[in-house]
């Protein structure tokens, strides 16, 4: 086991060295360099000065140059500053990893919870009408895009009836946490409805499999209420593998709080890093999008070490 | 008496009528209502986008003029479904708009099973540790959050890549641009499928068969494991062809994928947020459009797999 771990872990880290290797070329081909993008509009600026910024920063050398001076200062605490803010790159983002924290949060606490209950009523009698209604219902949560179902939802709540804000956090930094929530109820209902749709297939399918195993059948013949055997013998059961399915939908979800975020203003990881990206803010995107591929690779070993925990068949 | 070996009493017993494996997943396909009424859906669809061009022509309209005096038209004789708020007509938009989506998942799809396919055979052919090093890949590839990731490279200023600035932002390369990275990005699960399917298939007799007459590794891949894997690879990509077209609507929407002035139903939502007051409606169609659709083809992949995959008589249908 902890062997095991071990070696996940280095490979975790081998990953996220290669994979900012890859962003730092990727983020460099973004239009423009960092400098102009920071002076740019400044008449002061002769093209002298600016040759001599650029030697000063390093801008003009070779990539890999680049890239080892990146790394070396990032390893020892110093991610940059961020050209958008004026500020620290960290000390932007650890707000905002606060924020999308509690937005996926709030989400996986519905999510799952609403993907286990539909799926095992739809998996009670396959064909069925519920079987039927959760499986449409589970086909338009995985078909809707969910910009426009954010879009609808402010029309609606916001606009028309005018129950809920449209926006997704409070002005003020000191609303109560009540007034806090309020601003959560749509965003997070629209995450709800574009996480649990695959989770409600999984349920089902892996529900039908197990109800077919033999200790289901067991159970079933000794006089077992249905309902206990329903929840006791087979969910639980069809749950373990769950986990490894929720770490894996870690990165889809990362991608609807992107587009959710951004919609409704929410200061998070995912308005941080499309704000960054179009505003060319070149240490802002990078680190920003290697916290979230960190974040989501940490969550993903630690799936697979429960998975091995929960699971007294596995051993590691 | 009657002799049941005898040939002649033989060739009159009844017999079922003899079907092909095309004529039993059509039959099949049949069965399942929602995917019919979906295809029959999408084809309807795909005709009526393709009369964007004849539609304007006949109304007199160009989809990208902008009438700064005609805004938020109410439908009329001219726009039938009013104008946006540039003065542009809204139903021509649409049907150009519905072109791009289907076009977006169509060829981006194609390009990904290409993509995943080559991935996957390889590995699950060559084995060892070519394979432990492209599944590797595939494994981390998959739990990566998507959105981030295409639009950094959406932001890509191709003229960094020694592109000139008229052919970088020409609509060809907007277009191949966000086929190619979608396809970069997401083609693991095909790729994990081709594999499984490659190392059910290598070992078996004629795979050997052929490799010990002296066929090549390519030959043998190509001619031998190609054809027999690709029932699964043709469901995927059915399946594959609906999220696609979300993620290049998702991308248009953020302004990464296809940016105006070419229409699609994703990069009409961009606006509409500031003009949910005014104009609510613009927020309405091309959402519908892109929800419908996806529905449609999400159906239609789901009766392509009901159709083609033998267990699906047990499992049912997935709705």
């Amino acid at each position: 086991m902890l062997r095991y771990s071990l070696s996940r872990l280095m490979q975790a880290i081998l990953v996220i060295v290669i994979m900012s290797f890859m962003l730092f070329v990727i983020i460099g081909l973004m239009p423009g360099d960092p400098l102009e993008n920071m002076f740019e509009g400044n008449p002061s600026l002769t093209p002298e000065l600016m040759a001599q910024m650029r030697e000063l920063y390093g801008v003009d050398q070779p990539l890999l140059t680049r890239y080892w001076n990146w790394a070396s200062a990032a390893a020892q605490g110093d991610l940059g500053y961020s050209s958008l803010y004026f500020r620290p790159v960290l000390v932007v983002l650890v707000p905002a990893m606060l924020q999308t924290a509690k937005l996926l949060g709030l989400t996986l606490l519905i999510s799952v919870p609403l993907a286990m209950i539909l799926g095992a009523i739809a998996a009670r009698k396959p064909n069925g009408w519920v079987d039927s209604t959760v499986g449409i219902f589970s086909f338009a949560a995985i078909s809707l895009p969910n910009f426009w179902v954010s879009l609808l939802f402010i029309i609606l709540f916001s606009v028309k009836l005018g129950w809920l804000p449209a926006s997704g956090s409070p002005m003020s930094d000191d609303a109560s946490g009540w007034v806090q929530l309020r601003h959560m109820i749509l965003p997070v209902a629209v995450l709800v409805m574009f996480h649990v749709g695959p989770l409600i297939r999984y349920v089902r399918a892996a529900m039908i499999e197990t109800l077919s195993a033999d200790f289901v059948r067991t159970a079933r013949a000794k006089g077992v209420n249905e309902n206990v055997v329903l929840i006791r013998h087979a969910l639980r059961n069809a749950l373990i593998p769950m986990v490894t399915v929720l770490a894996l939908s870690f990165g889809h979800l990362f991608s609807g709080a992107l587009v959710i975020e951004t919609i409704f203003g929410m200061l998070g990881m995912g308005k941080m890093i499309y704000d960054a990206i179009s505003n060319v803010d070149f240490n802002l995107a990078l680190v920003g999008l290697l916290l979230a591929i960190v974040v989501v690779l940490i969550s993903n070993l630690l799936a697979d070490l429960a998975y091995a925990l929960l699971d007294p068949r596995i051993t590691l | 008496m009657t002799d049941a070996t005898d040939p002649k009493t033989y060739a009159r017993l009844p017999l079922p009528p003899a079907q092909s494996i095309w004529r039993m997943r059509y039959d099949k396909f049949r069965s399942h209502r929602l995917a019919n009424w979906s295809f029959v859906f999408l084809v309807a669809l795909v005709l009526t986008c393709l009369m964007a061009w004849p539609l304007s022509q006949y109304l007199g309209i160009d989809a990208n003029k902008t009438n700064l005096l005609g805004r938020f038209q109410g439908p009329s004789a001219k726009h039938w479904l009013g104008t946006d708020d540039l003065g542009r007509d809204v139903l021509v938009r649409l049907l150009y708009g519905g072109q791009v989506s289907i076009a977006v998942g169509v060829v981006a799809t194609t390009l990904m099973s290409i993509v995943g396919v080559t991935i996957g055979v390889t590995a699950g052919f060559l084995g060892g540790r070519i394979d432990g090093f492209l599944m590797r890949i595939t494994d981390v590839l998959v739990a990566l959050p998507l959105i981030p990731l295409l639009i950094v490279l959406g932001s890509i200023d191709l003229t960094k890549l020694g592109l000139t600035a008229a052919a970088a932002n020409s609509s060809l390369y907007i277009f191949l641009r966000i086929v190619i990275i979608i396809a970069l990005v997401d083609w693991t699960t095909m790729a994990r499928i081709a594999r499984a399917g490659t190392i059910q298939m290598r070992d078996r007799d004629y795979v050997r068969a052929a490799q010990v007459s002296g066929a090549g590794r390519l030959y043998n891949a190509l001619v031998h494991v190609l054809p027999n894997i690709s029932t699964p690879i043709i469901v995927a990509a059915t399946l594959t062809v609906g999220r696609v077209i979300l993620l290049e609507s998702t991308m248009s929407f953020l302004g990464f994928g296809i940016v105006p002035p070419t229409p699609t139903w994703g990069n009409m939502l961009t606006n509409a947020q500031e003009l949910i007051i005014t104009a609510p409606l613009l927020a309405v169609y091309p959402g519908l459009l892109i929800f419908a659709t996806v529905m449609a083809v999400n159906f239609v992949g789901d009766g392509v797999r009901y159709a083609f995959d033998p267990r699906a008589e047990n499992e049912g249908r997935a709705h």
